[in-house]
């Protein structure tokens, strides 16, 4: 729970945002979870009378929680302070339950979110998943791969079967200690889904498969800024994080400490995103770059 | 030693086929056929390498499922068209067992 840092895109300009650097932005990251806990702590009492969300209604609250949750940012849209509440569009009973009051930034120059140079809505997309599974038993490969359909087996080459299935599009590298990599997949469901339908796959073949320690190893995403960047000047500024080797790859990248996140930054304005556990770590990576990649905008 | 892909051929299930009747009336022996046998695959790998000149093109709707072991491809094709020159064939299932060109292994 301490991963709970702002998602993009739900700052609404006509909150009177303030400007804002972009290092003061991680100093109070920490600042903002503070409050967050603040928030959650105060969260059971009942809401009030007004149908706004509990969070909203007490006035000594600052309104810069931030939804801990890792979901899709846009689920984190809502009505924000009590002073421009728009609509009550979300019942208060159901926004307890999730705990996650989101409610974007008060013209308090205390907000960690919507600085003037926050991202316009844009989410990164996820491209790729990959998770690793134990079955918990010796395989016998060659015998996968004679009975299993689209697999291959070349022990000459790999040490391990190549399997693939169509829903979800992924490949599965199986391996005769019993353990299995699962690449390809969109999210982070669809890899659990995946690597379950293998892990049937070679329960039928007769082997006693089970399920044991999944985990996602990788996620990577990829987003659009819309502009070009002038990548020059971000290294030259960001040294000690950017490399860039046009001769070598087009692409800059930059590794990020806080989250520990590797990005690819090409002149295009493309962004791709990788080396995430969580979903959360991808939005928030992009979530600091964003303003960054807004200074170095090609006129 | 040569792929012994080609005995589950016409050609090469004809020739076992005569073969084991050659046995039974005791008119070869066993260890003659397995003979014959092996002198079918040399000749047979070494006619479609240097005598077969034609070109024959594929085009599958979707391929069903593939595999690959002991470096030997199995394909399952469907809704196939093969093309020569001017003529064409539509098949419904094809399946394609492929072993490897270059190098040589006795299956």
């Amino acid at each position: 729970m301490d991963q709970m840092l702002p998602s993009p895109g739900f700052s609404i300009p006509s909150i009177g945002t303030p400007l804002h650097q972009p290092e003061e932005d991680q100093q109070i990251l920490p600042h903002a979870q503070q409050q967050q806990q603040q928030q959650q702590q105060q969260l059971p009492p009942p809401p009030t009378s007004l149908q706004q969300m509990p969070v909203l209604s007490t006035p000594q609250k600052t309104m810069h929680t931030y939804a801990p949750s890792g979901f899709t940012p846009q689920s984190l849209m809502q009505p924000q302070t009590p002073q421009n509440l728009m609509s009550p569009m979300v019942t208060p009973s159901s926004q307890m339950a999730t705990l996650s009051n989101m409610g974007p930034a008060t013209p308090s120059p205390m907000t960690p979110m919507t600085p003037s140079s926050a991202d316009p809505g844009i989410i990164p997309q996820l491209q790729n998943i990959v998770s690793t599974v134990n079955l918990g038993c010796k395989l016998d490969l060659k015998k996968i791969a004679l009975h299993a359909r689209n697999a291959e087996y070349n022990p000459k080459r790999f040490a391990a079967v190549i399997m693939r299935i169509r829903e979800p599009r992924t490949t599965a590298l199986i391996f005769s200690s019993g353990k299995m990599v699962c690449t390809g997949a969109k999210s982070e469901e669809d890899s659990r889904l995946a690597a379950r339908k293998y892990a049937r796959i070679i329960q039928k073949l007769g082997f006693p498969a089970k399920f044991l320690d999944f985990k996602i190893q990788n996620m990577v995403g990829s987003c659009d800024v819309k502009f070009p960047i002038r990548l020059e000047g971000l290294v030259l500024t960001h040294g000690q994080f950017s490399s860039y080797e046009p001769e070598l790859f087009p692409g800059l990248i930059y590794r990020m400490v806080k989250p520990r996140i590797v990005l690819l930054i090409f002149v295009s304005g493309k962004v791709v995103l990788t080396g995430a556990k969580v979903r959360q770590e991808i939005y928030e990576a992009f979530d600091n770059i964003y303003p960054i990649l807004k200074s170095f905008k090609k006129q | 030693m040569s792929y012994q892909l080609y005995r589950n051929t016409t050609l090469g299930n004809t020739l076992q086929e005569s073969l084991d009747e050659l046995i039974q009336y005791g008119q070869i022996t066993p260890q003659l056929a397995i003979k014959v046998l092996l002198q079918f695959d040399k000749s047979i790998n070494m006619a479609l390498a240097t005598r077969v000149k034609s070109r024959l093109t594929f085009k599958a709707g979707k391929l069903n499922t593939y595999r690959f072991c002991d470096n030997v491809w199995t394909f399952m094709l469907n809704d196939v068209e093969f093309r020569e020159a001017q003529e064409m064939a539509k098949v419904d299932k094809v399946k394609i067992v492929a072993c490897d060109g270059k190098s040589e292994f006795a299956v």
